[in-house]
């Protein structure tokens, strides 16, 4: 009874085939939701913000001013509203606006006789997302304001920008990559910690336990037919993000098809490890959200850069798998990164698994041999 | 209160609080998480790598790279193999390639031209870092000196709420909205869920208990478990990141409460859906997925199409996330507390409306 056989661990996939095709919601959902998310989202998020609603308070009044507010206007990002004598501060307290714009009297004669004035622009803080981005805009805007307003003032170096791999800055480019990562991440770890937890409350895990099945068999076992769901849906998410994005792919199809099959089956073990220390739905629902969804969300790289954290975050998300999927993802599609780039995060990635599937096994063993 | 649905209550608590594990992940995990997300998440830009390809004697060049360094916002990156190689690898997030004779010279010429290659698989990094570099740009040839050192137009900015832009301020009510939502949500629709599949719901419908004690039975207990969070996350995000509460407590307490009666209702139904746990945690997240992304808590409501736009206003997300940023940072705008607690108020009524009646339903 040593050792691993082959045909017991593939009994145990065949089973759990049947397991799934019993129950087509769970179906559709591991195959479809991913797909639906994507789409959706990729759809509806756009960091590239746009018509943001900007107070403007003019106490010049003047051909200047109103030249000012023209740049502001013309501009796609801002959407002026006259303050009308409210106070622009006031707007922003009850959530009309994001932005104000003061002008000050005597704009127009500091900007004839002196050749320098000054505007004030007020930012809300209370939602930075938007803050930091208005605030990247505004550099722009205050070169456009120069330009239209001023005697031309010759500027001595002249930046010669070149976004490399998305050229148009296009947001979706780098979101949909990411989304598809998370989201899959996300319900792998659901799936499969609901799953085998159910069978430790319905106890036919004992039942299992009392065949001559090993652990290893029943981790393969059990991680190969989710592992092949896993890659349709990965399959899915390529097809969408490429079809309905146009996000481009300029590496190589076989190195994002292997390290989705090592990220597949790290987040699935995990799901599984979950269910052997919780044996219980409820508690493995909230351990699966805890260790997967917060850090897939937040800690991989999706949304907040993992090099903005302090080097004792940076150190942590060394850990997680889908901080270095994440990163493999994004190279594949936008870098054409090939293998050799790739190494450090696809060593890691598999050194993650190689723990995580050992840890799975192991707590098996020890539950199977009290 | 009624005799049985004191009893009904205390069994619902018991049932979900006393393994020792669900205590730690009902009340430390919150508080945990809060921790952890406020400590590490930042959106700000920084550690960028930076390669300048300047010949040591470009003494502009030099003294800019020099000027990028010391900002805080650049760290020097490695140049391996080409401006492009570098930046594709991953080595360098941004390279500054000089004009042919160096910058020095050209500047002197009067036509300064400075190719910049930035990393743009970030598209929001991206656009930090231009932004970045041309403010650096501009210090470094003030200190020059070779030309105006200030522009015609000078934008002043402030910031308000929010100074220094820390994002722990502008993310803990943000974390706090979808830590309520993770467990309120979840536990609720895989509690009912959990009954039926053990078939001790029909047990509990054959009991002499009405169905709407039944109904309130199952739920409370969630809420007023969640009601014991909010005063511990606030209390977190107080201690450890300084989060104010510059509005009125009883708002704060009122706008927690309506939100999570809607968020217990949302589950309730999803329960009635469900014919096992795992596919009231599905439900679940088909529910929640959308509305932490759709919220405004990471991504702005603005950008996103009209459609959409309008389609959050119908989650309770983005109203009780607009209601914590509002009565925690800016002190309580009466306005917009009432419009907001107003669209909550009527979410959970909708939303209790439909629960109840669905429990109704399943339960004949």
């Amino acid at each position: 009874m040593k050792g691993f056989v082959l045909t017991r661990a593939w009994s145990i996939a065949r089973k759990e085939v049947r397991h799934v095709r019993r129950d087509p919601f769970t179906l559709t959902m591991a195959l479809g939701l991913p797909v639906v998310m994507i789409v959706f989202f990729g759809y509806a998020i756009d960091f590239n913000v746009k018509n943001v609603r900007i107070a403007v308070v003019d106490q010049d009044r003047t051909p200047s001013s109103r030249a000012l507010q023209n740049v502001f206007s013309s501009s796609d990002y801002f959407q002026t509203v006259p303050a009308d004598g409210r106070d622009g501060i006031d707007l922003l307290d009850n959530e009309n606006t994001k932005a104000a714009l003061y002008i000050p009297p005597g704009f127009q004669t500091d900007l004839t006789r002196k050749g320098a004035a000054s505007v004030q622009v007020v930012l809300d803080g209370a939602d930075n997302q938007t803050t930091g981005v208005i605030a990247s805009y505004l550099g722009g805007l205050q070169r456009a304001a120069n330009d239209r307003l001023a005697v031309a003032v010759p500027v001595p170096v002249r930046l010669d920008t070149r976004f490399l791999f998305n050229s148009e800055l296009n947001s979706r480019w780098f979101i949909v990559p990411g989304l598809s990562v998370v989201v899959i991440g996300i319900l792998s770890i659901l799936l499969t910690a609901l799953t085998v937890a159910r069978e430790w409350e319905n106890g036919s895990m004992e039942l299992l336990l009392s065949t001559p099945v090993r652990p290893l068999e029943i981790v393969v076992g059990k991680l190969f037919p989710y592992s092949v769901l896993g890659l349709f849906s990965l399959a899915f998410v390529y097809v969408a993000a490429r079809l309905v994005f146009g996000v481009p792919f300029r590496g190589s199809h076989l190195l994002f098809a292997g390290t989705g099959l090592v990220f597949l089956t790290t987040v699935l073990a995990q799901g599984l490890l979950i269910s052997v220390i919780t044996r219980q739905q409820l508690l493995a629902m909230q351990l699966a959200n805890i260790s997967g969804m917060m850090p897939n969300l937040l800690l991989s790289g999706f949304i907040f850069p993992i090099e903005s954290m302090p080097a004792f975050f940076q150190t942590l998300t060394m850990g997680l798998a889908p901080r270095w999927f994440m990163y493999i993802v994004r190279g594949v599609f936008l870098k054409g990164a090939g293998l050799f780039e790739m190494g450090v995060p696809i060593i890691a990635l598999c050194a993650i698994n190689v723990a995580i599937v050992a840890l799975a096994v192991k707590k098996f063993k020890t539950d199977l041999e009290p | 209160m009624n005799v049985t649905l004191r009893g009904f209550m205390k069994k619902e608590l018991i049932q979900t609080l006393r393994d020792p594990r669900m205590r730690i992940v009902m009340f430390a995990v919150p508080m945990l998480q809060l921790i952890v997300f406020g400590l590490a998440l930042s959106n700000e830009v920084k550690n960028i790598r930076l390669v300048g390809q300047f010949a040591p004697s470009d003494v502009v060049g030099q003294r800019l790279v020099r000027n990028a360094l010391a900002s805080t916002w650049f760290i020097p990156g490695q140049e391996a193999g080409g401006a492009f190689e570098s930046v594709r690898s991953g080595n360098a997030h941004v390279v500054l390639v000089p004009p042919p004779g160096g910058l020095t010279r050209s500047v002197a010429r009067g036509d300064g031209r400075l190719q910049v290659l930035i990393d743009a698989g970030n598209a929001v990094r991206a656009r930090s870092i231009e932004a970045y570099l041309q403010r650096i740009v501009a210090e470094t040839m003030a200190q020059e000196a070779a030309v105006a050192p200030k522009p015609a137009v000078d934008f002043s900015l402030r910031v308000l709420f929010n100074p220094s832009m820390e994002t722990s301020l502008y993310l803990v009510p943000g974390v706090m909205v979808m830590i309520l939502t993770l467990l309120t949500i979840i536990v609720t629709s895989m509690a009912i869920a959990r009954e039926r599949e053990m078939g001790t719901l029909e047990m509990l419908i054959s009991a002499p208990i009405r169905k709407w004690e039944l109904l309130v039975g199952k739920t409370l207990p969630y809420v007023i478990i969640a009601m014991i969070d909010v005063p511990l996350i606030l209390l977190a995000g107080w201690l450890l990141f300084g989060v104010p509460v510059a509005g009125s407590l009883i708002e704060l307490f009122l706008a927690s409460f309506v939100f999570i009666c809607a968020a217990v209702a949302v589950g309730t139904v999803i329960s009635t859906f469900a014919r096992n746990q795992q596919q009231a945690m599905m439900g679940g997240m088909i529910f929640m997925m959308p509305a932490i992304l759709l919220s405004g808590i990471m991504y702005p409501i603005e950008s996103m199409p009209q459609a959409i736009s309008w389609l959050s206003q119908l989650d309770p997300l983005r109203h009780f996330v607009t209601l914590l940023r509002n009565i925690l940072l800016k002190g309580g705008d009466p306005l917009v507390v009432a419009k907001h607690l107003g669209a909550l108020l009527g979410l959970a009524a909708v939303a209790i409306a439909v629960s109840a009646r669905r429990f109704r339903n399943t339960l004949n």
